[in-house]
């Protein structure tokens, strides 16, 4: 019974996380209708950001998030200016550009193998104040940088919430995600809202490289674990749904720690796919998806 | 020498060097080179007729060159089947799972559809890499399988490297013959339509998902039978190799930047992406580890923005204005 309960908690904590992870892919496809293949590379980057921030700097990894979060906003806010719109203006008339999914693939390769040149292939593990501390709740023990991530994941989405609710921006950024053009005929600068939708799904990368960076090897192919997991866990909750990503990122985490009891992670690994496939057969358009995907 | 018989006369000895390189190129690597790149030609023709005619993109299709490979080995060692009777079955297999997965995937958002097969792709690899057995069927997992030596014909397996060659270039004649055919019966216009516009084509009474999903079959039999071609070829075969995100992205890869949806487009791109990635992983990684695929990502930057319907189309137009410049200046 406590190693189910453990697993429970476990899988809720880390899952929470990969649910941050691919609230910022399901933001930046909400509103550009673009996957964005680079994704798990700007995470690459905050984690790389963050390292080196704890490293050279010595200040504690969350502490970081004050670098690193402005940091990667301007990071994904340039791509988005730079690389992407180029395309997506050349593409304007076709609902879904392939094109731009090409290139976000570009940047990927292009981030993953700079990387790569620059800092080498090797795994780096820095020891920060709260690597590997605890807490103890009767037979239960939590990991307090797993247990930090969990409370960044909630504050961060409420923020966004409250963001795309409540501000200007936040309601430029949802009306150009229903209809672009409408959009951009009320006066809104739809490529300035994709700009700093962009900036905003990047710099949620920033928070995830912190969050994981007291717990996580860094290495220059770390995104494309985190890719794979993060578009599992938005197709599972419906493509550009807040609550499907934590709630698929969730399941995706409940399901490896409760597997991990049963069998070996590879295994479990498997059982994300069957889930996934499953899901896509009964729901096709994921937990939360919407009625217009059909 | 008018214009047409030109172009003609161009072509038709273009054919010819294709069918006699065998007999000038004797060296087996270099043959062996070929081979792999009408390989890529053929996979990335396949790959097209529902990533380009269809207009979604699927990132999964080393997912159905792993079943081939397996189906047709599995037969041929345990049953004693020939590959190439193995080869039509693995294609079946997979254009049945092709359609399993088309079906709840293609009628949404073509987003959903890159994703799944993405997934099914990665699952697939992941079952493999962790099966060591399935039933009396010797998988051995990660170590892949090997097929014994035995030279003949019923056992699809040559001495040398010229058999191998003419087997692909047929494959990939008949893979380019039924791109061409669709693209001018009903089957084409229709997926045509319905990747461009697909509400006016099923306002206009097309079902367009349906021919989406027998374009993927048609596509993921296709792909199939390179696996098994894969497989006879080098005789060994591990699920890093045939299975997996690389090869599913390189195929992809070359059809766009070849110029996806057109029938010189994937021939186009493997002609000029291949060498291009083989010459520089050679002779860069040792240099500076991973800088012939930040060439590769910038390649690919480049192309999708200056030429978003790929290399064939300056290309096309420069062998016009070639064709015109040489009829214009001896007429």
């Amino acid at each position: 019974m406590d190693t189910i309960l453990q697993g429970i908690v476990n899988g809720t904590l880390i899952g929470s996380i990969y649910g941050l992870a691919a609230l910022g892919l399901t933001l930046i496809f909400g509103v550009i209708k673009v996957i964005n293949f680079a994704h798990g590379s700007c995470l690459m980057v905050g984690m790389y950001a963050a390292y080196w921030a704890v490293k050279l700097l010595g200040i504690h990894p969350y502490l970081a998030m004050v670098i690193v979060v402005p940091a990667l906003f301007f990071f994904g806010y340039l791509m988005q200016d730079i690389v992407i719109k180029p395309v997506l203006k050349a593409q304007s008339d076709v609902r879904e550009p392939t094109e731009v999914i090409i290139v976000t693939t570009g940047v990927w390769y292009i981030l993953d193998n700079v990387t790569l040149m620059i800092f080498g292939a090797e795994y780096r593990v820095i020891q920060t104040s709260i690597s590997g501390k605890i807490f103890e709740l009767g037979d239960l023990i939590i990991s307090k940088p797993k247990f930090y991530g969990f409370i960044a994941t909630i504050v961060v989405s409420l923020a966004l919430v409250w963001f795309l609710k409540y501000t200007k921006m936040g309601k430029s950024i949802r009306a150009a995600s229903l209809d672009r053009e409408a959009a951009s005929l009320m006066g809104i600068n739809q490529y300035r809202v994709y700009n700093i939708a962009f900036g905003i799904g990047t710099a949620i990368m920033g928070v995830v490289g912190c969050a994981l960076i007291p717990f996580y090897y860094v290495f220059p192919t770390v995104g494309v674990i985190f890719d794979v997991k993060c578009f599992i866990i938005v197709v599972l909750g419906g493509l550009g749904s807040i609550p499907g990503a934590l709630i698929g990122g969730v399941i995706v985490g409940l399901i490896e720690s409760m597997g991990a009891q049963f069998m070996t992670s590879t295994w479990t690994e498997l059982i994300v796919y069957v889930v996934f496939l499953a899901v896509l057969f009964v729901k096709p358009a994921g937990l939360f998806g919407s009625k217009l995907d059909w | 020498m008018t214009r047409d018989t030109l172009d003609r006369t161009l072509k038709i000895l273009a054919v010819l060097t294709v069918f006699t390189l065998p007999l000038w190129v004797t060296n087996p690597s270099y043959l062996q080179i070929l081979i792999l790149l009408f390989w890529y030609a053929y996979l990335t023709t396949s790959w097209n007729l529902v990533g380009g005619w269809a207009g979604v993109l699927p990132l999964g299709h080393s997912a159905y060159i792993g079943i081939g490979a397996y189906t047709s080995t599995i037969l041929a060692v345990n049953y004693g089947i020939s590959p190439w009777f193995g080869m039509i079955a693995g294609g079946v297999i997979a254009a049945i799972v092709g359609v399993i997965i088309g079906v709840p995937t293609l009628k949404l958002r073509g987003a959903y559809f890159a994703l799944s097969t993405m997934a099914f792709g990665e699952g697939l690899r992941v079952f493999v890499e962790n099966t060591d057995r399935l039933g009396s069927c010797v998988l051995n997992g990660p170590r892949g399988i090997c097929i014994p030596l035995s030279n003949s014909f019923w056992n699809f397996q040559f001495m040398d490297k010229a058999p191998y060659y003419y087997i692909i270039l047929i494959m990939l004649a008949i893979a380019l013959f039924i791109t061409w055919h669709m693209s001018r019966i009903r089957i084409g216009y229709y997926l045509n339509a319905g990747g461009e516009e697909p509400e006016a084509a099923q306002a206009l009474g097309v079902n367009v998902a349906k021919y989406k999903v027998i374009a993927m079959a048609i596509s993921c039999f296709m792909t199939a039978l390179a696996g098994t071609f894969y497989a006879q070829l080098a005789l060994y075969f591990y699920p890093k190799a045939i299975l997996g995100l690389d090869l599913s992205f390189e195929i992809a890869f070359i059809a766009l930047i070849g110029g996806r949806g057109t029938l010189a487009g994937p021939v186009l791109g493997a002609l000029i992406l291949r060498p291009v990635s083989e010459f520089s992983r050679i002779y860069l990684s040792s240099v500076l580890p991973g800088l012939h695929l930040v060439i590769y990502g910038l390649i690919l930057i480049l192309v999708m923005i200056f030429q978003p319907r790929g290399i064939q189309e300056p290309l096309t137009r420069f062998y016009k204005w070639f064709l015109d410049k040489v009829t214009v200046s001896r007429g």
